[in-house]
């Protein structure tokens, strides 16, 4: 008797989380999927029998969409660009932080760390006077030093760009708190045993602190990745996608379609692209990682 | 242990609770006796609603009505998901161009059998612009509540300058003049054109005697009439008399030097250039469209409509009685500015005496909704990316881009 409670103990911890996944990740995935193979639009959700199967017209179509095709080639530069550049910032940051026990450092940490728990709505908005091309700082910065103005937001390739800069400037915080995280955790004896051995700040960085921080670095790089496949909330407030769909993203052509103009059959075959393209790209990651790990 | 299990399983049994709990519906009304009906109402204005609302309760004390007002960006997602539960409010207010979408998916009740127990709903009380906007199919599912159309704004004394005691009258004189404006030099403009607002195309369009779409629901987006509206759109912009990406707001823009001293909007603006630009006053007027076959401007507004799904059909409809009365629809033009749909409270006093209402008023006269078909919204979209490439490159091929635009249209249009 008493076994059988204990063999049942662990279910009921993870009794809560099994059951608020499976209602709000698992069933509506679902959900989305049987949709994706459906031509549900508005009226399809007044009255269900409205609906008919489509088979995977919806995915034909969407792969075929030329703005899909731009969306998915934006949300790769965003990636290729954002990621890389997040994760140097981050470490580097946190690195630079981590070198003082002032508390002026201290300081800091809140400093790079504010831009993250501020609204995105709130950031987006006033990057977006900086940004502006008659009255916005930046311009009237370069403007007062003869630069010629940018078309921060105007130029297909430089909106990307400002987009990007802006959502760097948003992601180093939080994953600069895991970095101190982890580097706090580096055992003091390492530094010291290379010190007595004679190796340089230089080659101590190199060869002890980043070698420490891999898993770290793993998993700041997957769920970066993952947050810049999802690229939304910058070009939906700032762009609108504009100017000639050149900061669409995915995730926003998703939202578009599904959204704005209730084809949620196809928007849904649009996210399960998206949801096939994370798993994928996540899968290769684990993948690198395990080999380093044998090594 | 056991202890800690039910702890944690009585937790978790009470967020799911509480998470479903948000679900309910809200059935109060049989406690007091009285109705309660929801009514949901879009944008700044209807912020005011509840002023007007009070005074309905007053008269009809047996309905009580609870007013939520929703941003318009928000409001379209919020209806989709009343569409979907089944669940939502019993008056609601509806975009003249949402009309279709919500009517084909039938969350809109038809009125037909009730407009005439209610004198006020009579047909002929209103703008014949603003009854096509409220019927689908062969259904009345709306009635008309406020209106607005676009008209001219410009710069009395910068114009004068340029030669222009009055508005430009026609397509070539509205071109003479921004060519003029535009002269002034330094880094000013002749007019603005609102390249994000999807009717201006199909607008100009309808100007040059395009159908836009013809009686076999086929699109007319390439044919010569559309194109020389969208050449003529066009060359504004090619010419630099009006601004790409400007980044100003349209009211600093108007008023001190007028970089912009010419746009076109709807009458929401009289209000705002008062308020914003006091010192302008005297300096600017509004005026009907310049013609080309026809001024034909683009008929807005809002309808009221009876959410399918209502239990309540007789007190909204009294509701939508009320709101239609020629005193409550001018008392909410003092409220919130916002133009009558009822013919009779333009023959008030308040409506014929000011200049710019006036204006707005002739042009009513002609003003046409946007085609009322369903996948209308999606249309429209595709013509600001088709506008967007043409204005933005300098040698786009139009005729192309309109072909290619057409054919898409027409796609939508079959489906």
């Amino acid at each position: 008797m008493k076994g059988m409670s204990q063999s049942k103990a662990p279910y009921f911890f993870i009794a809560p989380t099994l059951i608020l996944l499976t209602l709000f990740s698992l069933l509506p995935i679902l959900v989305a999927l049987i949709i994706s193979f459906t031509n549900m639009d508005l009226a399809g959700l007044a009255d269900w029998s409205n609906i008919s199967f489509v088979g995977l017209k919806n995915y034909i179509d969407v792969l075929a969409d030329p703005i899909f095709t731009k969306a998915i080639l934006n949300t790769l530069f965003y990636v290729i660009v954002g990621v890389p550049l997040v994760i140097l910032c981050s470490l580097a940051i946190a690195i630079m932080i981590n070198f003082g026990a002032n508390r002026v450092f201290k300081a800091f940490r809140i400093v790079y760390y504010m831009p993250s728990v501020t609204n995105v709505v709130a950031v987006a908005v006033v990057w977006g006077f900086l940004y502006n091309p008659a009255f916005g700082l930046l311009n009237y910065v370069l403007d007062s030093v003869h630069l010629p103005a940018v078309p921060w937001l105007q130029d297909p390739i430089m909106a990307k760009i400002s987009l990007i800069l802006m959502a760097v400037w948003r992601g180093v915080g939080l994953n600069m708190i895991i970095f101190i995280a982890a580097l706090q955790g580096i055992p003091k004896s390492y530094y010291e045993a290379a010190q007595l051995d004679g190796a340089s700040t230089w080659k101590q960085l190199i060869h002890i602190t980043i070698p420490m921080l891999r898993f770290a670095i793993f998993f700041v790089s997957i769920t970066t990745m993952i947050g810049w496949l999802q690229f939304f909330e910058e070009p939906f407030i700032m762009t609108n996608g504009g100017p000639l769909d050149s900061t669409t993203s995915v995730a926003l052509f998703i939202y578009r379609n599904g959204f704005q103009l209730s084809h949620f059959g196809y928007a849904a075959a649009g996210s399960f692209v998206l949801f096939i393209a994370i798993i994928v790209i996540t899968m290769v990651q684990f993948k690198f990682q395990n080999k380093e790990t044998d090594l | 242990m056991f202890k800690k299990t039910v702890t944690v399983l009585a937790s978790s049994m009470m967020l799911i609770g509480a998470l479903s709990a948000c679900g309910g519906g809200n059935n109060d009304e049989a406690a007091n006796g009285k109705v309660t009906i929801n009514v949901w109402g879009m944008g700044e204005e209807a912020k005011s609603l509840p002023k007007i609302v009070e005074e309905f309760e007053k008269e009809n004390p047996d309905i009580k009505v609870n007013v939520q007002a929703l941003p318009w960006d928000t409001a379209h997602d919020k209806l989709l998901t009343a569409v979907a539960s089944k669940k939502g409010p019993d008056v609601l207010q509806m975009g003249t161009t949402w009309i279709p979408e919500f009517s084909s998916a039938g969350a809109l009740m038809d009125l037909t059998p009730y407009i005439e127990q209610y004198p006020e709903l009579a047909e002929s009380n209103f703008f014949p612009g603003s009854i096509t906007t409220t019927k689908f199919e062969d259904k009345t599912v709306g009635v008309p509540w406020y209106i607005d159309t676009r008209v001219l704004y410009y710069r009395t004394d910068l114009l004068k300058e340029a030669g222009y005691d009055q508005a430009p009258k026609t397509w070539d004189e509205l071109k003479d003049a921004a060519t003029k404006l535009k002269a002034r030099g330094g880094n000013k403009y002749g007019i603005s054109l609102d390249v994000n607002e999807q009717s201006l195309l199909f607008m100009f369009a309808r100007q040059n005697g395009s159908k836009l779409i013809d009686e076999n629901n086929k699109p007319l987006f390439n044919q010569p009439e559309f194109k020389e509206a969208v050449d003529y759109l066009n060359s504004f912009f090619k010419d630099g008399e009006a601004p790409i990406d400007l980044g100003m707001d349209i009211i600093p823009a108007f008023k001190g030097d007028g970089i912009l001293p010419m746009f076109i909007s709807g009458p929401w603006m009289i209000k705002l250039i008062n308020d914003q630009a006091p010192e302008l006053a005297g300096k600017w007027a509004t005026a009907v469209l310049p013609a080309k076959e026809n001024n034909i401007s683009a008929l807005g507004g809002s309808n009221l409509s009876v959410f399918q799904y209502t239990e309540h059909k007789d007190e909204a409809m009294k509701f939508l009685d009320y709101m239609s009365k020629p005193e409550t629809q001018l008392k909410w033009l003092e409220l919130t500015n916002s133009l009558p749909s009822t013919k009779k409270a333009w023959e008030d006093p308040v409506l014929t005496s000011d200049a710019n209402l006036k204006v707005i008023g002739e042009q009513m006269n002609a003003s046409e909704p946007m085609p009322l078909i369903k996948p209308w919204e999606e249309i429209a979209q595709n013509v600001l990316t088709t506008f967007e490439k043409i204005y933005r490159n300098k040698n786009a091929d139009v005729q192309k881009e309109l072909d290619s635009f057409n054919a898409k249209s027409e796609e939508i249009l079959n489906k």
